[in-house]
């Protein structure tokens, strides 16, 4: 609750502080996992995609041409192309910790994830 | 947005990291293995044992680790003990 003039308004708690002139601080992290997955890395891309938007219900999940995908503002990417061992990228914000967490732990239940 | 029942509402970080208190911090962690490089733009802390990178700028934080995330959350968990919070 925030007095503005002579007028009391309810907002949301992150824009009262950011109005007050406070910057949040951008906390990102990126964690990789090492796949072992023969073949292209759009091939893995897509196994994930459907892996996530099979677990993952409540938050929109989307495929791009450039073999990333995004859960929400979490994104993961897949490099490593023709390699035996592929690299998946997951990168999100403090503000997403809890679904960025819960794909990982996902991903690493899910997929052959070796130890490097 | 779904909400985890007996979720705390997370805080709201500002400011700028000092890396030396956060260093300290660190160690203080029992994280000793740490090498830190001064550029204009910022910081990079490296810790080879731990297998992470954490670039330091102005008003934010990168950290880049392998998918260990009991190392991740010992991290994140001290860097945030070290920023000003509400």
């Amino acid at each position: 609750l925030v007095m503005r003039g002579n007028k009391l308004q309810l907002m949301d708690a992150d824009q009262a502080l950011k109005d007050v002139g406070l910057k949040e601080h951008n906390l990102r992290f990126t964690s990789t996992l090492y796949v072992e997955e023969d073949g292209a890395s759009e091939k893995l891309a897509e196994k994930i995609y459907t892996l996530v938007k099979d677990k993952i219900k409540d938050h929109p999940t989307q495929y791009s041409t450039d073999g990333s995908i995004s859960v929400s503002d979490v994104m993961i990417t897949v490099s490593g192309d023709d390699e035996e061992t592929k690299s998946v990228l997951v990168t999100w914000s403090h503000q997403d910790e809890e679904l960025g967490s819960e794909l990982m732990e996902i991903l690493k239940n899910e997929l052959p994830v070796t130890m490097e | 947005k779904r909400k985890i029942p007996g979720e705390k509402r997370k805080s709201f970080i500002f400011g700028n990291l000092n890396t030396k208190t956060f260093i300290d911090s660190l160690n203080k962690q029992g994280i000793n293995d740490i090498k830190l490089e001064e550029s204009e733009d910022g910081s990079i802390i490296h810790l080879p044992n731990d297998d992470t990178l954490i670039r330091v700028e102005q008003g934010s934080t990168h950290i880049m680790c392998g998918g260990d995330e009991d190392v991740r959350i010992k991290i994140r968990d001290t860097l945030l003990q070290c920023l000003q919070k509400l």
